[in-house]
């Protein structure tokens, strides 16, 4: 199960094949992170395998375009890589229908996303044997329809927002965000065509993350606002916001 | 067949196109998407076919490749390779990651006698295709050893430790008849064009 230090670029053939376990392909990959010349070679003969397909190829039965496109017209899409350095503007990693097995990858990807580590809590099953304000975490992760998105905040630091369309609710976690003196904190908004009202404050940061946070009532064309308020919150919301969401529909 | 799909002609687009058309998908166009599976559908649902074998889960393959596809083609970068081999190593990977799944087990040995040599005999239920012929014969320019490493791989979605059990050689010497191999098939299939 190990790669011969002498000439890992031997595996280039079974790499193009998909013919590596996952030992032997994470070590292939991070040989290829160091050798361009390697990675030319997989290239090309990743071109070459694929071309081995067109002596298979069979007219799948005729249903099945019916149902790929209309499959494909419900199907969230996600956004181009982005360039500039660790900010994620908005990665949506959930979408309604997925099958199953997306799902719970996408479910542990806002366990990663979530930061839930802050929390000693690293798996879905535990979640969901905690307490009540963590079922009701988990209920939101583990929606059918959750969407993720993850936002910088206008200061910085970042929030990372669980969403869950027919629950009309959503899980706030944010990271990193500026430290706050003793006589403010963070506010948390809903501000819609229905009225403004406040969803609560931000817990005190634990290793610069704030725990989640689960906003519920979320309404038709709201948006989220975290502000900046006097300590113990306020009535109406500030003007010093370090994040707004225009949140998705909710269906 | 053919006829419950007008406009299918998977050969007729050059490879140029399908780069174009991804670009639009990526901008939510269903209209390009749907060209795009009218490309490459009967290439990604033969080969999950050829490789899963069961008609009902290569569909499944198929519709969750397209689906890949659909949401992914932003990140397609044609620097790193065409977009036909994007989709294909896609399609590919998911094929083999069904049948290295635990429940595919049991059928892996039946399927160990037919992949190494079957290829010809797929191709009678497909409409004779030019490229369908220019693979084949440059798959037949290799050494049988070559021949049975890659087709093995690639078809049957074996790793290359067990294609070494299953032809009683080395891993190394797989290792280096698969690469020989697909270094033959892509000089073969680069000069014939």
């Amino acid at each position: 199960m190990r790669l011969r230090r002498s000439d890992p670029h031997t595996l280039a053939g079974a790499y193009a094949l998909d013919a590596l376990g996952e030992a032997d392909r994470a070590a292939f990959e991070r040989h290829l992170g160091g050798c361009e010349s390697c990675r030319q070679e997989a290239s090309s003969l990743r071109e070459a395998a694929g071309r081995l397909a067109e002596a298979t190829a069979v007219t799948p039965p005729a249903r099945l375009r019916g149902q790929i496109l209309a499959e494909a017209a419900r199907t969230r899409q996600q956004p181009p890589p982005v360039a500039e350095g660790q900010s994620v503007p908005r990665a949506w990693l959930a979408r309604p229908a997925a099958p199953r097995l997306a799902v719970a990858v996408a479910g542990m990807c806002m366990l990663i996303a979530l930061g839930l580590g802050a929390l000693t809590l690293t798996t879905q099953q535990r979640l969901r044997t905690e307490e009540a304000h963590s079922r009701e975490i988990a209920a939101i992760l583990n929606a059918p329809d959750a969407d993720i998105m993850t936002i910088r905040a206008r200061t910085h630091g970042t929030a990372t927002v669980v969403m869950s369309h027919t629950a009309r609710a959503l899980v706030l976690t944010t990271a990193r965000l500026p430290l706050l003196p003793p006589t403010e904190c963070y506010q948390v908004w809903l501000m819609g065509p229905p009225r403004v009202r406040s969803a609560g404050l931000l817990p005190s940061p634990h290793q610069g993350m704030t725990a989640p946070v689960v906003v519920t009532g979320l309404a038709a064309g709201d948006r989220m606002g975290v502000i900046v308020e006097p300590a113990g919150g306020a009535k109406h919301p500030g003007t010093a916001a370090v994040l707004m969401l225009d949140l998705p529909p909710t269906g | 067949m053919t006829a419950e799909l007008p406009g299918e002609r998977p050969r007729a687009t050059p490879a140029g196109d399908l780069a174009g058309l991804l670009a639009k998908v990526a901008r939510g166009d269903e209209t390009a998407f749907a060209a795009v599976y009218d490309q490459v559908g009967a290439l990604v649902f033969g080969l999950a076919r050829r490789v899963v074998k069961d008609p009902a889960q290569s569909e499944e393959v198929t519709q969750e490749v397209l689906l890949e596809v659909w949401r992914s083609a932003s990140r397609f970068d044609p620097v790193q390779g065409s977009a036909r081999s994007w989709l294909m190593t896609m399609a590919h990977r998911r094929a083999v990651d069904r049948v290295r799944s635990a429940q595919a087990s049991a059928e892996r040995d039946a399927r160990a006698a037919v992949a190494a040599t079957d290829y010809d005999v797929v191709v009678e239920e497909v409409e004779a295709r030019l490229d369908a012929q220019r693979v084949r014969r440059c798959l037949d320019a290799l050494t049988e050893l070559q021949r049975e490493s890659v087709t093995l791989a690639y078809y049957g979605g074996y790793t290359y430790r067990e294609v070494a059990g299953l032809l009683g050689v080395a891993v190394g010497t797989v290792k280096t008849r698969m690469r020989d191999g697909l270094i033959r098939m892509r000089d073969c299939l680069g000069a014939e064009g």
